[in-house]
């Protein structure tokens, strides 16, 4: 594995004044510039990993902690107050509870400012992003006034105008329309391609994750049950109905049609492979009946 | 139009020109006025000085309609507690007596006085919530050096103010919605369920708290250690210019408020024994 940013290491973690560990022995490894996908039923600890990710886990909850999280090699404790969220930004499901400005513009440059940027740095990322996630028009308004689609589009913007070499995208669209949600990957497939960021996503919108992610973890009630490239990981659909994943309708078509002996194991990720498989499937059953 | 903390401002308002630093010294230094004028009609005419700002600054006069009946309870209210529960003041001029309780003019005329200086000072809060947005406070508090902590502090007071309302509305409909409604029922019961709504209010004002803080903490903001130090850019401030006009509008608040205190002190304007009002309705009662 090229360049390992993050690992954690036997990693279990309780809230204070709770039964059960929202986190339990958890092992995983992410290398830089990795896509991640994040998914599992509600409840099975993935917004707590992120926060273990971005030392707000433990930095301000209580709790017991056993293992190790490392950031860039370094244990997420050790970091000064402050420092290792200028490498990892996280934006979270709920983006209103993010934001801490009078108006859109406000909000993009506050982590700018807090970075200790130049004004003339932060007017260009500022142009980047507004570009980049089309928020030109909102930029005078007060966050709270908007839409929905439109916060998690600032709350996005926010976070990527401060550059951070990991982010940590905590079920991005779970409020946008399927537009809007597009847009938000169009934008997360730019930033893979051409900025070769570390992104970790989680969500539960699949058809739109899978072409991402280099990898996947399914996460389910606090333990880490599967985690490998993404076409291996849906290889494992058995366990992942068993564990409420449902993947998109094509990937579960084409699982159906393995069981039933009239595909082979390699399962289409997209719709146009989907497409193509079927058409290439199709055919084949056509010169098999006509040979016969 | 453009949405002010108090309503609506249209795009060609002049007050837009106006940095948000005068509009803030206005504010502050205006408020004062009514403290050192006793003379109703001058604390009367300062109230028409500021609705003829308002009127210039393209501000919808009918917005103040929404203040009458809180002008009308709150003059009720001087008015009864001045005149109602004046006490015995054998000194005092007697108009009458209806049983125990003694009505005299000096305490009628002194709760006009009182009236007379809150309406103006109302008057121009209301105009600077109508031609200013939230962030122009902060850049105000910016443009004069106010530590960052302040502002921000007093950013997100303003802004919480709105969430908590937000929040409030969401509680009642979400209880309304499960059959929990006060409306029409006795004050008594009001007062007695208003728990109901403020228990989860209050739940909702911690997790907001909560979910802030930790919006702080990924954003990079830290109010100790080296993070704390880094040398911050205002970026907001760079929209903003203070133009040779907001300093002659700064020099003229300045100078009308010593004017008035020049009057006040050194000439004995504004004050009861010259008031032209209170002089002709203390004749008209004899």
């Amino acid at each position: 594995m090229s360049n390992v940013i993050i690992e954690v290491k036997n990693y279990s973690w309780q809230y204070i004044n709770t039964s059960e560990p929202a986190l339990r022995n958890i092992n995983l490894t992410i290398a830089e510039g990795d896509f991640i996908g994040v998914i599992g039923p509600n409840g099975s600890g993935k917004t707590t990993l992120a926060y273990s990710l971005d030392g707000l886990i433990p930095g301000q909850y209580n709790g017991i902690k056993q293992g190790e999280v490392f950031v860039f090699g370094k244990e997420v404790e050790q970091y000064a107050k402050g420092d290792l969220q200028r490498s990892v930004g996280v934006v979270f499901s709920d983006p209103e509870a993010q934001f801490t400005a009078m108006t859109v513009e406000d909000e993009l440059v506050f982590g700018m400012e807090n970075l200790g940027m130049s004004i003339p740095e932060i007017r260009e990322r500022l142009e980047w992003v507004t570009d980049l996630v089309n928020l030109k028009p909102l930029l005078m308004k007060p966050p709270y006034e908007i839409s929905g689609g439109q916060k998690q589009r600032v709350a996005l913007a926010a976070v990527l105008a401060m550059t951070p070499k990991i982010m940590i995208l905590d079920e991005p669209t779970s409020m946008l329309d399927p537009v809007s949600r597009k847009r938000v990957f169009e934008v997360l497939e730019k930033l893979k391609k051409e900025h070769r960021n570390t992104i970790i996503v989680i969500e539960h919108s699949l058809e739109n994750l899978i072409p991402l992610a280099d990898r996947m973890v399914l996460l389910s009630n606090g333990e880490l049950i599967l985690e490998d490239e993404t076409p291996r990981f849906f290889q494992n659909m058995p366990l992942l109905l068993e564990k409420s994943v449902y993947p998109p309708g094509a990937l579960l078509f084409f699982y159906e049609l393995m069981v039933a002996g009239y595909s082979n194991h390699q399962l289409p990720l997209t719709l146009d492979e989907a497409e193509k498989k079927l058409k290439d499937l199709i055919k084949n059953r056509t010169l098999q009946g006509e040979q016969q | 139009m453009n949405k002010t903390m108090l309503g609506y401002v249209p795009n060609e308002s002049p007050i837009y020109a106006v940095h948000p630093f005068v509009k803030l010294f206005f504010l502050l230094v205006v408020s004062l006025f009514p403290m050192f004028i006793v003379a109703p009609e001058w604390n009367a005419l300062l109230m028409v000085v500021v609705l003829i700002l308002m009127w210039l600054s393209k501000v919808d006069i009918k917005i103040l309609r929404i203040y009458v009946p809180v002008a009308i309870s709150m003059g009720s209210i001087i008015l009864i507690s001045y005149v109602i529960f004046s006490g015995n003041h054998p000194e005092y001029h007697l108009l009458v007596q209806l049983g125990v309780i003694k009505i005299y003019w000096e305490r009628i005329r002194d709760a006009i006085v009182v009236y007379f200086r809150i309406l103006p000072m109302i008057v121009t809060m209301v105009f600077f919530l109508s031609t200013s947005r939230e962030r122009d406070v902060i850049v105000a508090m910016r443009s004069i050096k106010a530590p960052f902590v302040v502002t921000y502090v007093f950013a997100m007071a303003l802004r919480s103010a709105g969430m908590v309302l937000e929040d409030f509305q969401i509680v009642r409909q979400a209880e309304q919605a499960r059959g929990f409604d006060t409306t029409g029922k006795p004050l008594p019961y009001k007062i007695r369920k208003y728990v109901m709504y403020m228990i989860p209010l209050f739940a909702l004002s911690l997790r907001r708290s909560e979910e802030f803080t930790n919006a702080l903490v990924a954003r990079g903001y830290a109010f100790t250690g080296e993070a704390s130090k880094v040398k911050r850019a205002d970026y907001i401030l760079t929209h903003y210019s203070f133009k040779p006009h907001d300093v002659v509008l700064t020099i003229m608040i300045g100078i009308s408020f010593i004017a008035l205190l020049v009057l006040k002190y050194g000439f004995g304007y504004f004050g009861l024994d010259t008031s032209l009002l209170t002089i002709w309705a203390s004749r008209v009662i004899g």
